[in-house]
């Protein structure tokens, strides 16, 4: 628990560090004063087509850096699809940024055999270096309908957890 | 850019390390076992050589050039463990993969070097650090 801790106060430290103040507390808890833009990129999803993470300003995201062979991410998945279900309407977005180094290849079959309902985009280094390197898998941004990252969650976060927050950002607690 | 690090392969090689033989010495002719030891942090695993879930990656060293020829690759028994349902087969701690060569009876005597590579994939109960790639090079002196 503890080591977890520090390689997400390093994660969101080195976020920080690339083009703001250092957070005056933890990741779990950025006041939204002192919040940092999500780092904007575009990516492909799995239909080839040009996803940009600014054009969701307006929505809550969810920003969850995964991969099919990671197994603590494989905990999440469900939630998310959970959420994506529950609260689309109301205002927010999953986005799913798979690491699989085989690409769709790799994960394509697994969208389609675990019935994935919310958007999966194919990172690269490029996106995950303005991320502060996402080292560990998963690695979940909340940003809020500004646009600025709200929390960050590295390594497996609890289900409630991640709702408590969401329906924070959408204004429906 | 300051902030560009190249990060996955630091964390892994900060929780896998990989020690390779210091040197081998054989004969033309002979066989020879030798192990690749490897230590795993304490908390993090690497999956087996034979994950049960089709997506995970598998520990597998790959014996590349060399004046050896390899024969066969053995990889310890791994344990089970649960991450929330599902059940994975890893290795942790300190344990070795054993490579057993024969050495050519046309081999010339002299020093040279076995080259391979070790993919493996660490992960702990809360998440995964990327697959990391590590070379493995091992002096052979034949006599």
């Amino acid at each position: 628990m503890k080591s977890r801790l520090l390689v997400a106060i390093g994660a969101v430290a080195l976020l920080f560090s690339c083009s703001g103040p250092p957070p005056s507390k933890g990741p779990a808890t950025q006041s939204a004063s002192s919040q940092k833009t999500a780092p904007d990129f575009t990516l492909k999803d799995a239909e080839g087509k040009d996803v940009k993470l600014s054009d969701y300003r307006g929505k809550v995201v969810l920003l969850n850096f995964w991969a099919t062979w990671c197994g603590p991410c494989q905990l999440e998945i469900p939630w998310f699809i959970d959420f994506e279900k529950q609260y689309k309407s109301q205002g927010l977005e999953v986005i799913g940024v798979s690491m699989d180094e085989d690409g769709w290849k790799a994960v394509k079959p697994y969208i389609a055999s675990h019935k994935l309902n919310y958007r999966i985009l194919l990172g690269n280094d490029s996106v995950t270096q303005l991320y502060g390197g996402v080292d560990s898998l998963p690695t979940t941004f909340i940003i809020d309908r500004q646009g600025r990252i709200s929390k960050v969650h590295v390594g497996l976060a609890g289900r409630n957890e991640y709702l408590d927050e969401i329906k924070s950002l959408l204004g429906t607690t | 850019m300051s902030c560009l690090l190249p990060f996955s392969l630091t964390a892994q090689q900060a929780r896998v390390s990989v020690e390779p033989p210091a040197e081998i010495v054989a004969h033309p002719g002979s066989v020879l076992t030798e192990p690749l030891k490897i230590d795993v942090q304490p908390g993090f695993h690497v999956n087996s050589d034979k994950p049960k879930d089709e997506y995970v990656i598998p520990l597998k060293l790959t014996w590349l050039s060399g004046p050896l020829t390899i024969e066969s690759v053995t990889y310890p028994k791994p344990e089970e463990i649960k991450v929330g349902t599902e059940s994975l087969t890893v290795f942790t701690g300190n344990f070795s993969i054993q490579s057993r060569f024969t050495v050519p009876q046309q081999a010339q005597p002299g020093s040279s070097v076995m080259t391979g590579k070790l993919r493996y994939q660490a992960c702990n109960n809360q998440m995964c650090l990327r697959p990391a790639t590590v070379e493995v090079h091992v002096p052979v002196v034949i006599q």
